[in-house]
């Protein structure tokens, strides 16, 4: 169950429409490492997650990311907001304006399409939470890549909360894979699976 | 009148920090000064959306109060008029909903 709050969990104020730069932002809507694939990769994860508190923080972290999918999304309306024709012309919108005009749409910068490829849930703990942390990377580098070519400070300011936000989520991921491997052989924590092998976990 | 977009700011402020504490207690389940911060924080964070929900118009469905929703402030087509009122105010990702962002200064 979920409960919507009527505000963005960073403010977006951008008063210069560009929608040649909304072009590139839109990558972390429906890109590789954007912040759909970001929410439905943990929110797909958790249920046989075998660690009740590791669950728990795929949900918290999942559901943080759909409030980042917001906010993107936020960016992309405003930047595109009351655009003429002749703005969106401009190259890298033009072609996505004809299918969506100044719609939200999931889809990759390079226009690939929003896809659950981009994301894993593979039913191992070790190896969905070391996907996990490799996707908070992922994002940031991608934050970092949009942060050096936007200058407008308007449309830096929730990139650069976001971009952080990557780091923390990493961070507390990386406490979750200790909490499983705290509960399984240290000799050797490859030998089974937590999530299947259930009658091996401690 | 009431300021909303200075409310706002502090109740987005308020509520990032147990955004983060929430996190942070998930692989902390035993650490006081967190749960001290989360239940100080938490009880600040329900004062300010009741405040907000009087002064303008409720942000969770928790603080719809169709008796008392609609301040001076409140944005909405019927006013004076008993309404449903989840859907006044500015949308959340237009710019009038995150004036806060101009806002200089913490809380």
């Amino acid at each position: 169950m979920w409960n919507y709050e009527k505000r963005l969990q960073f403010p977006v104020h951008i008063t210069k429409p560009c929608p040649k730069t909304a072009s590139l932002i839109i990558s972390q809507f429906g890109g590789p490492d954007g912040e759909m694939a970001a929410s439905m990769r943990y929110l797909s994860q958790r249920y046989t997650m075998p660690c009740r508190e590791v669950g728990g923080l795929l949900t918290d972290i999942g559901t943080e990311e759909l409030a980042h999918l917001e906010m993107i999304c936020a960016i992309i309306y405003q930047l595109t907001k009351n655009i003429t024709a002749e703005q969106a012309k401009v190259n890298g919108f033009d072609v996505y304006y004809i299918d969506h005009t100044s719609a939200l749409w999931p889809t990759a910068a390079a226009g690939i399409p929003f896809n659950a490829c981009e994301f894993q849930s593979k039913g191992d703990a070790i190896t969905d939470l070391t996907e996990d942390l490799a996707a908070e990377q992922k994002a940031r580098t991608t934050y970092d890549n949009l942060v050096r070519v936007i200058e407008d400070p308007e449309v830096l300011a929730p990139l650069k909360f976001l971009r952080q936000r990557e780091i923390v989520h990493f961070q507390r991921f990386g406490e979750a894979l200790e909490k499983i491997k705290d509960n399984l052989d240290a000799k050797n924590f490859y030998y089974f699976n937590p999530e299947f092998d259930k009658q091996f976990v401690k | 009148m009431a300021d909303r977009a200075a409310q706002l700011k502090k109740i987005g402020e308020i509520s990032f920090t147990l955004d983060d504490l929430r996190l942070f207690l998930d692989t902390h389940p035993l650490d006081t000064d967190a749960m001290n911060l989360y239940q100080q924080n938490l009880t600040q964070r329900k004062q300010l959306l009741k405040q907000y929900a009087d002064d303008f118009e409720p942000l969770t469905t928790d603080c719809i109060c169709l008796d008392t929703n609609g301040g001076s402030g409140a944005c909405t087509k019927y006013p004076g008029q008993k309404h449903w009122t989840w859907n006044d105010g500015p949308i959340p990702w237009d710019l009038a909903a995150n004036e806060c962002a101009t806002v200089k200064g913490g809380a």
